[in-house]
Order: structure tokens, then C-alpha cells, then sequence
């Protein structure tokens, strides 16, 4: 079997080489660029967070602003599948923190394999899937669940307007978790009652968006929320999200983007019940000089006691801020600081703090370098939970 | 493979086996499915793409209607360096596209017959066979459209059509070479067709730019190879400067005179279309670094200084091409971005002014 392995290991490597070998000098690889012919960079600022560009082209449903008419569907262009993988030295040192192993080695952190572009002329579709893969010694767990496959009607009326139905990664998530350059996630977008729905969660069910003019924007959406929810549950979850951008720009490397949302939920405990509310209220703020973006996420949360299953409604609080130099194409470095708030009943305040860098050898293939510390108050009996977290690998789509 | 062994520690064993042999499997399935995925990604991308590369110039395209002749080109080529075609006989063709400043001129603007000066920058006649519209605004849909335009133009040369036919018929040079080509005495279809023959012959040679292409990659600079990856990427240019000539061959509005109170409304003039208010066509970037100063108003000197305008995002207005976006370029990248165009300068024809009949 160790030698079937091997020689598959060795097939698949010489295949790679191989097409990339007979391949013309390509300058872009992941499947929207390949359509267009771009460099990655067209897009993304540093891969994978977006550009200015790269939003626009997001937010007009996977079509160039002003050239819709000029697109080809799915069909007419190149196969439009991508993949993106993770791998390197992974170190992780846990304490108090029941179920977590540490870590000491070299893994492949994950796998995703994407697809998007247009069915037709303002309609665009996105599937992100991770697939199954049982963890094991140099490769990471991953669950195997769709994690985005959604459809957008873009250009409603008089080229504004869109809907996104299906899996998607919603608006209310001002920061993108699925496009953030460090890997450590942002707190409070994890934080949630047990079993409920954090906004690092990608969300079924459809969001309407809308652009005004001054550089406003606008998305309300209707979700099926917390997974808590038996499936007869009507969903009623409802989210509002309105920014602006103040200059020209998306806020995410040009002018300054200011932003508010509100969501509203129900869901039932983890241990069952009826349904409860809980609702997050935030604001947020991207604000871009020179070749520095700083980046301020500010929530608060309040949930029904019943979902803690504490004396009184949980209300906690927390953010991050978190600072990123981009002083070219090739290099990145960011630093972040998250915090979470807890009341006094659940009294498990969370700290981290996140420093990093990337250095690009290609548009689509970094050196990711990131060194993580998060504390956990009164986790367990014993004590603190704390992590330690070290990160050197590569992070490559194609 | 496991083997199966006797005894309750020998199954153990097996079964422990066949765990590891499940993962490597697993772990197997997943390394030949992304190889799959690369390999169908990959092999499928060749002539599948959204928008033609910034490749080489084939030949360029000849309307059925004018085919090329040798003789038709010399006529064509003595028309256009002639001042007869203007009222007053002081402006020729050459005077705004003059060979020797790649085929357009330096001047902000054109000062056309009587001092009149106009309100856009010349472009350039080189290569100008491989563009779809002619004129800033597109008013001209071929070579053929665009040459007379000038003629009539009161600003430009500011004669009319049937005089200069008059005026060239009288010249029995002209007639007889009229007669030659096109079987008849001088017309205005005849003048057309000739003149646009001849800058259609006006190509340009490969650029450092196409010699990388064709696999010389010294022939462009570590700053330039920089700067094609940039115009690629970062600062956008593809977007609409796509295709062998560094033109999408539309119209967009790139906010170039839109602080003015009273702004050149380009395309929509043409179309009356609301959508093309400020549009102007996408200029064409070979050889570029010859015919500054740029923008359809010539209102920025330098490349570096369109850089410059490109960097901030262009100047808002209402119909501001939302392709238009600040791009955050550094200092070390704009640079980049001067030499990659500087690159896209060719060869020159080697033509210059014929005598002319008398």
C-alpha cells in the first residue's frame, strides 16, 4: 500500500508538472482570472483578500462593471473550476482546551475546490466545496459540507439591484472571513450561544443588495439562522447591512468605508425548547492610507437567556482591529487584535492576537507566515484555555 | 496489504492496518482529483478566454470593398501629405499626423486652417487599420469613413468635398492616377479608398513588447516585464486596453475633462445615448510613447502623468466608468507601468512625404 501511495503521489506530481510544463507562459490561474486572461492581482489586492476591483466584480455578480454585455457564460469560456490548498508547518500548543491535539507538523490544512461564473448575461453562481477528508497524520479534518453554492441575479433594474440565493457568505460579515489574509479567525464572528449560528458561518437563504449613489450600499437578507432550529422552522432571521464609502474606492484599498448591521434571530437551545431571540448589533469601519488598511469591526450581541441557559440574557460584546501594510503585490504583512466580552454568568472573556505576513512568489502562491495567541478565560475547572498557534507553509489556488 | 492474522492480536493488527490503508486511500483519491481538476482546468483554457490577449498584430484587416494596390497606396500616400485638400492649402493630413512624431503630433490639440485650433488631441494614423471606430468618438466606422471627415471639417482643413474633388481633378497627375486605380476621374469615394489604402499600409514594426512574445525575453526589461504584469493586474489597464492593440475598441468615460464647466461629451454626441455621456474610445497603446501629449483633450503630458490620472481613480462625475477605481500604485510600480508602454514602441514604417503631381 506504501508503495501504491507513492507511485500515486508520484503520477499525480508528474501530471501537475506536466499541464503546468505544456502550459503557455500563463499569468493567471484560479478560474476568473483564467477567463478574462488577468492576473489574480486585477481582483485581489493580495491574494485572497479583494481589491477594490475585485468587490465591484463581486458585487456585479461575477461580471465586469460596465462590460455585462461583453461577458460569456460558463459555457463559452474556460472550465471553470479552481482549487485551493494549504499546507505547511503547522505548530499548536493547547491548554485546558478539552478535544484540541496539539500539533508538531508538517499537513495539509485545507482543501477547497471552487467553481464560479455566469450561467447568463447578470446571472452568476459560486460553489465552494471542501471536501471530506478524515484527518490524519499531514492533512487536516475537513467536514466535506458545501460551504457556499449560490446563485446572483444581478442588474435588477436599471443596472442596480441583486439577489444571491442558496449558500453564500452574507453581507453582514463587513470583514470577509472566507477572503481575510491571516488564517486565525476573527473571534467574535465565531462567538455564538452553543449550537447557534456565528457570523463566520456562510448562511442559507437569499440577500438582496442594492448600491445607492454617494457610495452607499445597502443588503437585507432572510436566512435560515441558527442550526439549532429543527427543519419544520420557519426561518426568521432577517439582517440589515448598510455602509459607505466616503471617496472613490470599495473601502478595501481605496477610500473610507464606514458600516452598520443589524440581525435579528431565533433559535432554539442546544438542549431544546422553544424558540428564543437573540440579536447583534454592529458597526465597522474600513479605512485605507497610503498602502496601510485598517480594519475595525465593533459587535455586540444580546441572546435570550434560554440559549446560554443562564439566569439572564447574555449580552456580550467584541471586535477586532486589525492593521495591514500592502506595500506592493508581493508582500503583506497584518497584525490583528480580537477581543470578546462576556457577562459575568458565562465569564469567558477571549483575547487573541495575530501577527503575520505573506510573501507572494506568484500572484496565486504565497508564503504565509502567522503566529497566533488566544486566552480564554475560566474555560475549564483548570483554568484558562490558551493556544499557541505557528503557521509557516504555502498557500496556493489554481 | 493488511494480512490477516490468527488470534484476537493479529485481527487487531489487521484492522489497524486496514484503517491506514483506508486513509492513504482517501488521501490518494483526494491527490488524483485535484490532479483532474488542474489537468481539465489547465488543458481547457487555451482560446477560451473572455477578451483577446495582448498578443501579436496579425495582418490587418482590408474591407472587400478597397482592396490594397501598390498604385492605389502611392495615390493614397501622395493625397495624404498634400495641403491642396485644405481650403486655404496649409494643412495636409501630415500636418496633425506627421511620420515624424509617430504619426500624430506633440500639440495639445490641433491647430487646423486659419489658426482655428480644435478641441482633441490627434491620434495616430500607425496601425490605426486594426481599429474598429476611428476618432476619439467613434464617429467613423472604417478608414475609408474617417478620411474624408477631416477634409470637411471647417476647424481641420475646412474645404469642401466637391471642391477639392474640383481642385484635384485639375491636377492631371491626380486625374490620370485616378483613372489608373479606379477607372474614373478624382471622387470623393476615390479620395476615401486611397487615402485610407495608404494609412492602412502604415504598420509598425514588432515592439520589445512582441519580441518577448515571440520568446526573446530580453528584449524587455526586468522594469517593463514588471510593469506588463501590473497593466495585467494591479492597475487594471486590461480591463479595457485588452486585445493585440491595447484596445477593447469600445467607449468608456474615464472622467478626462469633467472638472471643466462645460466637458466634452464624446460618444454621446454620436449616439445621443445617455450611457455614452463622457465616453470616448479606448485608445490603441502601441507605440504610445511617441505621440504625447495623451488623453483625448491632450491634457496630460507625460505617460507618467497618465499614470498618474489612472492612479487617483480618474475625475468623478455622473457616468463615471465604474471600472475607474483609485489604484494605489507606488512610485517603483507607476515607473513599471512608463516602461512596460514604453515597450510597445515598434518599428517605424519607413515612408516618407512622395512628390506630389502637378
Amino acid at each position: 500500500m506504501q508503495m501504491r501511495l507513492s507511485r500515486i503521489v508520484g503520477v499525480c506530481a508528474g501530471c501537475v508538472w506536466l499541464v503546468f510544463a505544456s502550459l503557455p507562459a500563463a499569468h493567471a490561474i484560479p478560474s476568473f482570472a483564467r477567463k478574462y486572461g488577468f492576473n489574480c492581482t486585477m481582483c485581489h489586492s493580495n491574494f485572497p483578500r479583494l481589491n477594490d476591483f475585485g468587490q465591484r466584480y463581486r458585487q456585479n455578480g461575477y461580471q465586469l462593471p460596465g462590460r455585462e454585455n461583453d461577458e460569456k457564460t460558463v459555457l463559452e469560456t474556460t472550465t471553470p473550476f479552481s482549487a485551493r490548498i494549504t499546507g505547511g508547518y503547522d505548530y499548536e500548543k493547547f491548554e485546558n482546551t478539552p478535544g484540541a491535539e496539539n500539533l508538531k507538523q508538517f499537513r495539509i490544512t485545507s482543501v477547497d475546490l471552487l467553481s464560479g461564473g455566469l450561467f447568463a448575461t447578470n446571472i452568476g453562481y459560486l460553489v465552494v466545496f471542501p471536501p471530506k477528508i478524515e484527518g490524519s497524520s499531514g492533512i487536516a479534518a475537513q467536514p466535506g459540507t458545501l460551504e457556499m453554492g449560490s446563485v446572483i441575479f444581478s442588474r435588477l433594474s436599471k443596472g442596480r439591484g441583486s439577489i444571491r440565493a442558496g449558500r453564500f457568505e452574507p453581507a453582514y460579515d463587513a470583514f470577509s472571513v472566507k477572503r481575510r489574509l491571516s488564517f486565525s479567525p476573527y473571534e467574535i464572528y465565531d462567538f455564538t450561544f452553543p449550537g447557534g449560528i456565528a457570523f463566520s458561518d456562510t448562511v442559507d437563504g437569499i440577500e438582496l443588495a442594492d448600491r445607492g449613489g454617494k457610495g452607499m450600499s445597502y443588503a437585507a437578507g432572510w436566512i435560515n439562522g441558527s442550526g439549532t432550529n429543527s427543519s419544520d422552522d420557519s426561518p426568521q432571521d432577517l439582517y440589515l447591512r448598510v455602509a459607505k464609502v466616503f471617496g472613490a474606492g470599495e473601502g478595501q484599498t481605496a477610500g473610507q468605508r464606514l458600516g452598520m448591521v443589524g440581525y435579528f434571530g431565533k433559535a432554539r437551545p442546544l438542549a431544546g425548547g422553544s424558540r428564543e431571540s437573540f440579536d447583534r448589533i454592529g458597526i465597522d469601519g474600513s479605512l485605507n492610507f497610503d498602502h496601510w488598511n485598517v480594519a475595525v469591526q465593533l459587535l455586540r450581541g444580546s441572546d435570550d437567556s434560554s440559549l446560554w441557559g443562564t439566569s439572564s440574557d447574555a449580552d456580550f460584546s467584541g471586535g477586532f482591529v486589525e492593521g495591514s501594510y500592502l506595500p506592493s503585490t508581493k508582500l503583506v504583512g497584518f497584525g490583528r487584535y480580537d477581543w470578546v466580552s462576556t457577562p459575568d454568568e458565562i465569564n469567558q472573556d477571549i483575547r487573541r492576537w495575530v501577527l503575520g505576513g505573506r510573501y507572494y512568489f506568484a500572484d496565486q502562491l504565497a508564503a504565509h507566515l502567522e503566529y497566533s495567541h488566544r486566552r480564554q478565560d475560566n474555560a475549564t475547572e483548570a483554568g484558562d484555555a490558551t493556544e499557541k498557534s505557528l503557521f509557516a507553509g504555502l498557500d496556493f489556488a489554481f | 496489504m493488511a494480512r490477516i492474522v490468527a488470534g484476537p492480536q493479529g485481527l487487531l493488527v489487521a484492522t489497524a492496518r486496514r484503517a491506514v490503508g483506508m486513509r492513504r486511500r482517501r488521501i490518494a483519491c483526494v491527490l488524483v482529483g485535484v490532479t483532474a481538476l488542474v489537468a481539465v482546468a489547465c488543458l481547457t483554457t487555451a482560446g477560451a478566454q473572455q477578451f483577446l490577449a495582448n498578443g501579436l498584430l496579425g495582418p490587418a484587416p482590408v474591407p472587400p470593398n478597397n482592396p490594397q494596390t501598390d498604385q492605389k497606396v502611392r495615390l493614397g500616400q501622395q493625397l495624404y501629405f498634400d495641403t491642396r485638400l485644405s481650403i486655404d492649402n496649409t494643412v495636409s493630413c501630415a500636418t496633425c499626423h506627421d511620420p515624424a512624431t509617430g504619426w500624430a503630433n506633440h500639440n495639445r490639440t490641433d491647430t487646423g486652417v486659419k489658426g482655428q485650433v480644435g478641441g482633441r488631441n490627434s491620434g495616430t494614423i500607425l496601425d490605426s487599420a486594426y481599429m474598429r471606430y476611428q476618432f476619439w468618438d467613434g464617429r467613423a466606422g472604417s478608414l475609408e469613413e474617417q478620411a474624408l471627415g477631416p477634409i470637411a471639417n471647417p476647424i481641420e482643413m475646412g474645404e469642401t468635398l466637391d471642391n477639392v474633388v474640383r481642385k484635384l481633378d485639375a491636377i492631371p497627375g491626380y486625374h490620370r492616377q485616378f483613372e489608373r486605380v479606379f477607372g474614373t476621374g478624382v471622387t470623393t469615394d476615390g479620395i476615401a479608398k486611397a487615402i485610407a489604402a495608404f494609412e492602412r499600409a502604415v504598420i509598425s514594426g514588432p515592439s520589445p513588447y512582441d519580441k518577448y512574445l515571440m520568446g526573446d525575453k530580453k528584449a524587455m526589461s526586468p522594469a517593463a516585464v514588471r510593469g506588463m504584469n501590473l497593466f495585467n493586474g494591479k492597475a487594471h489597464c486590461t480591463a479595457c486596453h485588452s486585445g493585440p492593440m491595447f484596445s477593447d475598441q469600445s467607449f468608456h468615460n474615464i472622467g478626462v475633462g469633467m472638472d471643466k464647466p462645460t466637458p466634452d461629451v464624446g460618444r454621446s454626441k454620436i449616439t445621443s445615448d445617455p450611457a455614452d455621456w463622457g465616453r470616448f474610445k479606448t485608445p490603441a497603446l502601441r507605440n504610445i510613447a511617441l505621440t504625447d501629449p495623451y488623453l483625448h483633450d491632450g491634457s496630460e503630458k507625460t505617460l507618467a502623468d497618465v499614470v498618474a490620472f489612472y492612479d487617483k481613480g480618474g475625475i468623478p462625475n455622473r457616468n463615471l466608468d465604474p471600472l475607474m477605481l483609485p489604484l494605489n500604485l507606488t512610485t517603483t510600480e507607476k515607473a513599471d507601468l512608463v516602461a512596460f508602454m514604453e515597450a510597445l514602441t515598434g518599428a517605424m514604417p519607413d515612408i516618407r512625404a512622395p512628390e506630389l503631381p502637378e
